[in-house]
């Protein structure tokens, strides 16, 4: 936990992005979800200490802007592109949460020597018939606190989540909305067109999925795994979509 | 002063324990609830109601748009705009509004709004609104999108009223290769433009900028009214001009009985229906809406909203809804219009469960004996 963390803009493509990076050892980007954690959290400590992370704000959230340019997923994974030519990245891990879990499929499949193997958490990106996705965008903490974590009640689901509006984390917790909703809210956090394309994936991918997930259900990580020519799925008990907080330490070791 | 009988056609027959059991009358609220029969009924005594109005003499009458929801059954206004364009003979009818984004293409409300305007003469009053936060999640649109959609609509349906068309459109939204909407409307340029506003001070010095009127959402304190007609009179003067009363709509639930005791014991039971059930979910801002700044001060803002209130003296105090005898009515909605500055009174005079009659009996009363002083009031 001692490990330093650093915060510093680049500009990509004309747009100002936040980059965090941690550790060291060998690169590993760590493409974040909805929830916008752009600051360090235990998990990414734990990924620290084998490689040094990479950890990009999208645009629109924390202090990365550019929102305007971006119009669908596609323009957030060509962001990336972008990213990834400033800072000389090819052919590194790209570990991804949720909203960035399918950023980093979507990457993968738009240029596949970036990525030399993939990780994905409690990925979104696909409609799964018989599987309905929960609703993220809700005003009421409780509820949503619910959907994340299979313990709505831990010390983790109430620390990420604010608790009433004049929370201090309101701001940035509305621009993380905001910036979700520009590329997720219809299609509803998926890209119809990914389930065409999976085939062409063939970075060896660990999906990590917990077993209780409420906002994106099991049955997604097994269609992943299904059609991602070389996955294999791992399922962690008593576990909803908070992964990186609810099993930080198995989940980074699955993914390491 | 002008006096507008503004109808939502809400639902009144939700469950006596609706509050508990559901969480929203809005989005979610499932249309097995809904009663087809009885819905025509109410379709039919709405209308006449807002019929009555033009007989005892209302200025206008104001019908809006909301969709999969209990508080308003009229997702097309614009239907409900072109009866009462036949069946009435004097009075504006406003269409508070079409929300612009949900119209693919926007092209769409130019043409109806102006088949409106011709059927009744040119007696259209045309609303041009972003739609309520809950319409973007029953149509799946993207709210990160609402107003520069709603920019580039507006903008698009004033030139179809004010330019010759076949011309061009190619815009962030729409791509039209032919813009030539027939008919076109009676009143020129263009008929008069309503937008409402919650408060949000882009809303405000677009409306004032433009010299169209506002009209302030219902439901809050007084005093939030008052900041807000404050602010575009301000912003008017920042234009080079003075504000006209009639540049302002205040809108908000109105009773009058023969005494106060009969006003509230009449009343209350259906005002409390109307707070408690129909408004549940109204107030929703889904990402992107409006500004996050904008989103996180409206939230701290609906602390002076209706639904706060618990009892009768709540509802008094706030000036949220004006009950009592016609003596009543008349002197707080004199005080209270004089305050404000305002130069149309929108009153709701049928809020769900209230009975046709006495939705009837409400009306007659204050077109009777509240409108007419009031008016040589305003003349003097």
């Amino acid at each position: 936990m001692s490990l330093s963390v650093q915060h510093r803009f680049l500009h990509v493509g004309g747009k100002k992005t936040q980059l965090m990076t941690l550790g060291d050892g060998p690169p590993l980007v760590y493409l974040h979800s909805a929830g916008g954690e752009t600051e360090a959290i235990p998990f990414h400590h734990k990924l620290a200490e084998h490689y040094t992370v990479y950890a990009p704000a999208h645009p629109g959230f924390a202090l990365s802007e550019g929102l305007n340019d971006i119009l669908d997923i596609h323009d957030l994974a060509w962001h990336y592109v972008d990213l990834f030519a400033d800072l000389e990245l090819a052919n590194v891990p790209v570990i991804g949460y949720s909203l960035g879990a399918w950023l980093a499929v979507e990457l993968a499949i738009l240029r596949p020597q970036l990525v030399s193997r993939l990780g994905l958490i409690s990925a979104a990106g696909l409609h799964v018939e018989g599987a309905p996705m929960g609703e993220l965008f809700i005003d009421d903490f409780d509820k949503l606190r619910e959907l994340i974590f299979f313990d709505p009640s831990s010390s983790a689901a109430l620390e990420t989540t604010p608790s009433s509006p004049d929370d201090s984390r309101m701001l940035m917790w509305l621009r993380a909305r905001e910036a979700t909703a520009r590329v997720g809210w219809n299609p509803y956090l998926h890209d119809p067109k990914l389930p065409r394309h999976l085939h062409r994936v063939t970075q060896p991918t660990t999906i990590v999925w917990g077993r209780h997930d409420k906002l994106i259900p099991l049955a997604h990580g097994e269609y992943y795994a299904e059609h991602l020519p070389n996955a294999t799925l791992q399922i962690l008990e008593e576990c909803g979509h908070g992964v990186p907080w609810e099993k930080c330490e198995e989940a980074a070791t699955l993914l390491m | 002063m002008k006096f507008f009988a503004f109808h939502l056609m809400p639902w009144d027959r939700l469950p006596a324990d609706f509050a508990e059991r559901y969480d929203s009358a809005w989005t979610t609220v499932p249309n097995s609830l809904y009663d087809p029969r009885h819905g025509g009924q109410l379709y039919n005594d709405y209308l006449d109601q807002l019929v009555l109005a033009d007989k005892l003499g209302f200025d206008g009458v104001c019908v809006n748009e909301h969709h999969q929801n209990a508080y308003g059954t009229m997702p097309s206004p614009n239907l409900m705009a072109s009866i009462l364009a036949r069946q009435t003979k004097h009075v504006k009818i406003a269409v508070v509004g079409n929300a612009l984004p949900l119209y693919n293409p926007p092209t769409r409300v130019a043409e109806e709004f102006a088949m409106i305007d011709c059927i009744s003469g040119g007696r259209l009053i045309a609303g041009l609104v972003v739609g309520g936060g809950p319409e973007y999640y029953s149509f799946s649109l993207n709210p990160t999108h609402a107003r520069s959609m709603y920019r580039e609509a507006f903008d698009l349906v004033l030139r179809c009223w004010t330019e010759t068309g076949p011309f061009e459109h190619y815009g962030q939204h729409w791509k039209l290769r032919y813009v030539n909407p027939w008919p076109r409307p009676i009143q020129q340029p263009h008929p008069p433009v309503w937008i409402p506003g919650a408060g949000s001070k882009e809303t405000i010095q677009f409306v004032a900028q433009r010299r169209f009127a506002y009209m302030g959402i219902p439901y809050f304190h007084l005093d939030f009214f008052q900041r807000n007609f404050d602010l575009f009179r301000d912003a008017c003067e920042k234009n080079g001009y003075t504000a006209d009363p009639e540049q302002l709509g205040w809108l908000l639930p109105i009773y009058v009985a023969e005494s106060d005791e009969q006003a509230w014991a009449e009343y209350e039971e259906h005002l409390w229906y109307f707070v408690r059930n129909l408004l549940k979910g109204l107030v929703i801002f889904p990402p992107g809406y409006t500004s996050v700044r904008s989103i996180a001060g409206i939230q701290r803002g609906l602390q002076q909203f209706m639904t706060a209130c618990q009892t009768r003296d709540d509802i008094e105090r706030g000036g949220y809804a004006i009950v009592g005898s016609p003596k009543t009515v008349r002197e707080k909605l004199q005080t209270y219009s004089k305050r404000l500055g305002v130069g149309n009174l929108l009153g709701l005079f049928q809020i769900g469960t209230l009975p046709h009659e006495l939705a009837c009996k409400n009306m007659s009363l204050f077109a009777e004996q509240v409108m007419p002083q009031l008016r040589a009031e305003s003349q003097r």
